[in-house]
């Protein structure tokens, strides 16, 4: 048991889960720090670029993580037009937050039902499957396919790129004032509108690129998103809304109780270890993991 | 003086009740009339008339959006499944309600100490552990799924369920009347300052949770009853959730006639594009939620104010 | 000039629908069936509704559906029922009371099945099932519905045991989807593989939404069984897959429930997909039943895709079935249930002839893919390749 438990192939499964827990949480996160958006479309999104790496595969031939910064574009493109659309006139009445995150709440899931139909009415229902960077590695011990390896390392870039993003760039300093500080980042004079833009492009575009990296490894349906939205509401409530950091963790802590948990206890009892943790985590620490990001 | 106080009780009381059984008595009647498939529509319109008041009482009152009610439906469905050959379904429709709401009760209080989307989000993770535990416990007991057969007849549950629709709405109407009532809301503007004021917040909202999950119990029940086929991954579905929560909003939940308007206008869509195309409706639906969010954000009910004024 | 151009738009759009000239004279044969188009079971259904939609084209392109001699072009009325069995039922309702139809297609998976038996059973109307698979249905009462289908689990198991163990398979380890046709296949399983002293090795249940297998698939690996036999759904068979290889889990031999017969595992996995076997109990390489080919050519030619072995072909036989009869009794519901019930019909399967509410001729089958191929490997009265173990 314990050599199981200490075996670089839980690991690296852990790792993979975790890194892309992580990044479909961050995309969500991102959208409610700055706009306190709850996007329960967000995992629609990832689906969308799911067919975009399908259909770029299956048309050109070429590998879609060539084609990642377009899906993410694709997906950014998307989220921007909502924003313009839909979402800048709610923003800029003055609505309290509680009554954004209800609103935002059901206007995502109007947004969910139709990107998922519109799909299902474009494409069909019918799962769709590609084969790419299937051959597996061998590395002592632990054996990794390379698509696996690919979304991990492409995962691990993003979550990195966008923490030094934030924490270098007097860019990124805005984004991360105006999900603390609210007023006083409007105070001090950040351009909040543009902010919220970069934000949605980098919330929607690492969920598109989340479902590229998804499509090497599953079956792509229209309806196949929801299960990815509820993990990412999952981990972003688990590590604190807002908290990008907090996001992070309890996207690879949810991946760690996927792994080693099972292995302890037993497969059958996964979702509800999953979700028993979660409600724990709440029951105790009613803001999340590492507490909501400061206002 | 004593004439207005007769008005005001024939507006507030009487009336609502006339309303309401001639709406109950439309519907059954109306659904014996026109034929089997009618029957089954104003079934499906009576559930989630039932439903969404129900969801209103707890939900509409205080403001604490639950995405979770799918589970005191799928209690009183599991009850009824599991126990049907064994007891009489008269003594198993009440007792999923009772289920339901102990159910509640008991997870209340540490839950609603959770607020805004965190309540959200751990009603709906609750739903799902629910779900998950008994499907290991079916697992467990070999039974993952189950027949029905010998169940009542469409004319029979659709009586049963307008019953239910009826002591819904009635519920919701004079609960938000009541000083209870009162309270809620006066929870829902501002938890802190209704403390202040003297509302037993705590002891207010739980109560409201649990009452509001009772007749979803027996509604779940009831709807077992309907199908020959039974399995946990169906009646315990978010989608059961996503829908009440959908149809109280086209409503509008600030009093009693909007979960009937929401529930008339939806099943009326659904049954007018049916025909037509099913991802057009739902595409259509999905408009339609972001269109009202946008531009009446009071529902249905709202709007029908906004032109009286 | 302008005339020859309006025949011409009248031409296209009569193409458009469908429906051939020779045909438009008469009265379309109104045809109802409710499939899932959305929710739960969406994914899965198109496999189905598309073996409907290719016969109707081929039936009206041959100039329409033969009703006792008449020829009667065939007209869908198709709703959703959103994978929810319940509604599916008062569809059907429906389609008999107020869209009178003529005839009735069967809507997708075992719940549904179920349900609406009750409905036919009511209103006496004869429809053939397809893709219901379940010991429950055989607490159908018979009279007017039948399922063709011979994946059920008390014969898949014993058939299965018996196969691994003229293999010469001695170990097994079992990994279970807690829904009720891998629970239903467990439960029937375990025993039949007792009575051929296959040893279990370990035999463990998953949740429907797994996402990782990679802590089982060690255990597996561990345990070393000469088989796995994985009682998948579509979804955990991708995963299973995707991470057995990646462990290298080799054994002499892999069995998945549901999943391995859809188009799109075959194109995830390509050559890794092959060795896999799964239920199925249709082919197009079996040359014993001259229709399986040309239908998979069909199938593949209108869609673009390879027919779901399992659940393609069980539609597709439903409606040979169902245009067999019509053929012989007409429309009129007792002489088209007398014609269902006693016929023996020339199906993409072979033959099928119905004892009671089940199909009395199609072998409990299994197939496997071989260079990409679906070979049947089991019961060698119909197999057309023998069975590859590593």
């Amino acid at each position: 048991m314990l050599d199981t438990l200490l075996s670089g192939q839980l690991l690296f499964a852990a790792a993979v889960l975790g890194a892309l827990y992580a990044l479909i949480g961050l995309g969500l996160n991102l959208v409610y720090g700055t706009m306190r958006l709850l996007n329960i479309a967000h995992g629609d999104f990832l689906m969308l670029g799911a067919y975009g790496a399908f259909w770029w595969f299956t048309l050109t031939g070429i590998s879609p993580l060539i084609a990642l910064p377009l899906i993410a574009a694709g997906g950014a493109g998307i989220g921007l037009a909502l924003y313009a659309l839909v979402f800048r006139k709610q923003l800029a009445t003055g609505l309290a937050p509680a009554v954004i995150e209800a609103r935002s709440l059901l206007l995502f899931f109007g947004v969910s039902v139709v990107i998922q139909n519109v799909t299902a009415l474009l494409f069909s229902a019918t799962p769709r499957a590609y084969r790419h960077l299937d051959t597996v590695y061998q590395i002592g011990q632990t054996a990794m396919t390379g698509n696996r390896i690919a979304s991990l390392l492409v995962a691990l870039a993003i979550l990195g790129g966008v923490l030094v993003f934030l924490n270098r760039t007097l860019f990124g300093l805005e984004i991360k004032a105006l999900i603390q500080h609210r007023e006083a980042a409007r105070i001090v004079g950040i351009n909040v509108s543009r902010v919220q833009i970069v934000a949605i492009a980098l919330g929607f575009g690492s969920a598109a690129i989340a479902g590229g990296l998804l499509s090497m490894t599953e079956q792509v349906t229209p309806f196949m998103g929801f299960r990815f939205t509820i993990a990412a509401f999952v981990v972003i409530i688990m590590g604190g809304l807002g908290n990008i950091l907090g996001g992070i963790v309890a996207g690879f802590l949810l991946a760690v109780i996927e792994i080693y948990a099972v292995t302890l206890f037993s497969a059958e009892a996964r979702s509800i270890l999953i979700y028993g943790a979660f409600v724990a985590i709440l029951l105790i620490s009613p803001q999340g993991l590492l507490g909501r990001a400061r206002r | 003086m004593a004439t207005d106080r007769n008005r005001q009780a024939m507006r507030r009381i009487l009336l609502p009740l006339l309303l309401t059984l001639a709406g109950a008595a439309l519907l059954y009647g109306g659904g014996l009339r026109a034929g089997p498939y009618w029957q089954v529509v104003a079934l499906t319109l009576a559930m989630w008339i039932a439903l969404i008041q129900s969801w209103s009482i707890f939900s509409g009152l205080t403001g604490y959006v639950s995405l979770g009610h799918a589970v005191a439906y799928g209690l009183g469905a599991y009850l009824m499944a599991t126990q049907f050959r064994d007891y009489p379904v008269w003594v198993l429709i009440p007792a999923g309600g009772a289920l339901a709401g102990l159910f509640a009760l008991i997870v209340a209080i540490p839950v609603l100490r959770i607020r805004g989307p965190y309540f959200v989000i751990l009603t709906f993770g609750l739903a799902e552990l629910v779900k998950f535990a008994l499907l290991r416990l079916e697992t467990a007991l070999g039974a993952s799924s189950r027949l029905l057969f010998g169940a009542p007849g469409t004319t029979t549950l659709l009586a049963w369920m307008v019953a239910l629709a009826a002591a819904a709405t009635l519920l919701r109407h004079f609960v938000g009347l009541s000083r209870f009532g009162r309270g809620l809301i006066a929870i829902r503007e501002d938890e802190t300052a209704a403390e202040t004021l003297g509302v037993p917040v705590t002891r207010f909202k739980v109560l409201a949770f649990a009452l509001s999950a009772v007749i979803p119990g027996m509604v779940g029940a009831v709807m077992a009853l309907r199908s020959t086929y039974f399995e946990v991954l169906q009646v315990f579905s978010p989608t059961i959730s996503f829908t009440i929560v959908t149809m109280a909003i086209i409503g509008g939940s600030g009093d009693a006639r909007g979960p009937v308007l929401g529930a008339l206008f939806l099943v009326g869509l659904s049954e007018l594009l049916r025909g037509a195309s099913p991802q057009l409706y739902l595409i259509l639906l999905g408009l339609c939620l972001i269109a009202f969010v946008l531009f009446a954000p009071n529902g249905l009910s709202g709007l029908l104010d906004r032109r009286r004024k | 000039m302008l005339r020859r151009q309006l025949f011409g738009l009248m031409a296209g759009a009569a193409a458009l629908a469908g429906i051939s000239s020779p045909a438009l004279a008469t009265d379309p044969v109104r045809i109802g069936y409710t499939i899932a188009r959305t929710g739960l079971f969406a994914a899965a259904a198109p496999s189905q509704e598309q073996a409907y939609t290719l016969w109707a084209e081929q039936v009206n392109a041959a100039g329409g559906l033969d009703v006792a001699g008449e020829m009667r072009p065939i007209e869908f009325v198709s709703y959703d029922d959103e994978s929810d069995p319940a509604k599916a039922a008062q569809l059907y309702e429906r389609l008999i009371t107020s869209d009178n139809v003529d005839l009735l297609l069967a809507p997708w998976g075992t719940p549904h099945h179920l349900n609406v038996a009750g409905v036919v059973e009511r209103y006496g109307f004869p429809m053939v099932g397809n893709t219901a698979a379940s010991v429950m249905i055989r607490e159908v009462q018979p009279g007017n519905i039948w399922f063709p289908t011979s994946a059920i689990p008390d014969q898949i198991g014993p058939a299965l045991a018996q196969m691994l163990h003229e293999a010469g398979i001695q170990s097994v380890a079992i990994l279970a989807n807690v829904l009720p046709y891998s629970q239903e296949n467990l439960q029937f399983l375990t025993p039949a593989l007792q009575a051929q002293g296959i040893e279990i090795l370990m035999s463990e249940n998953y949740p429907p939404d797994i996402s990782d297998m990679t802590p089982l698939l060690t255990q597996v690996r561990a345990a070393e069984p000469d088989a796995v036999l994985a009682l998948t759904y579509p979804a955990d068979a991708f995963l299973y897959t995707g991470q057995a290889r990646e462990l290298g889990i080799a054994p002499h031999l892999q069995f998945l429930l549901i999943g391995p017969t859809i188009d799109a595992f075959g194109k995830a996995f390509g050559p890794a997909a092959d060795g896999i076997v799964t239920l199925a109990h249709w082919s197009p390489e079996q040359e014993a039943w001259p229709r399986a080919r040309p239908f998979f050519d069909a199938y593949v030619a209108r869609f673009d895709q390879e027919p779901d072995y399992l659940d393609s072909a069980l539609a597709y036989m439903s409606v040979e079935i169902l245009q067999q009869a019509v053929a012989q009794a007409g429309l009129d519901h007792d002489a088209l249930r007398a014609a269902i019930a006693n016929g023996t019909f020339d199906t993409i399967n072979g033959e099928v002839r119905f004892d009671g509410v089940q199909n009395a001729i199609t072998p409990t089958a299994f197939v496997q893919r071989q260079d990409g191929r679906m070979q049947l490997v089991w019961p060698p009265e119909i197999a057309t390749a023998p069975l590859v173990t590593r």
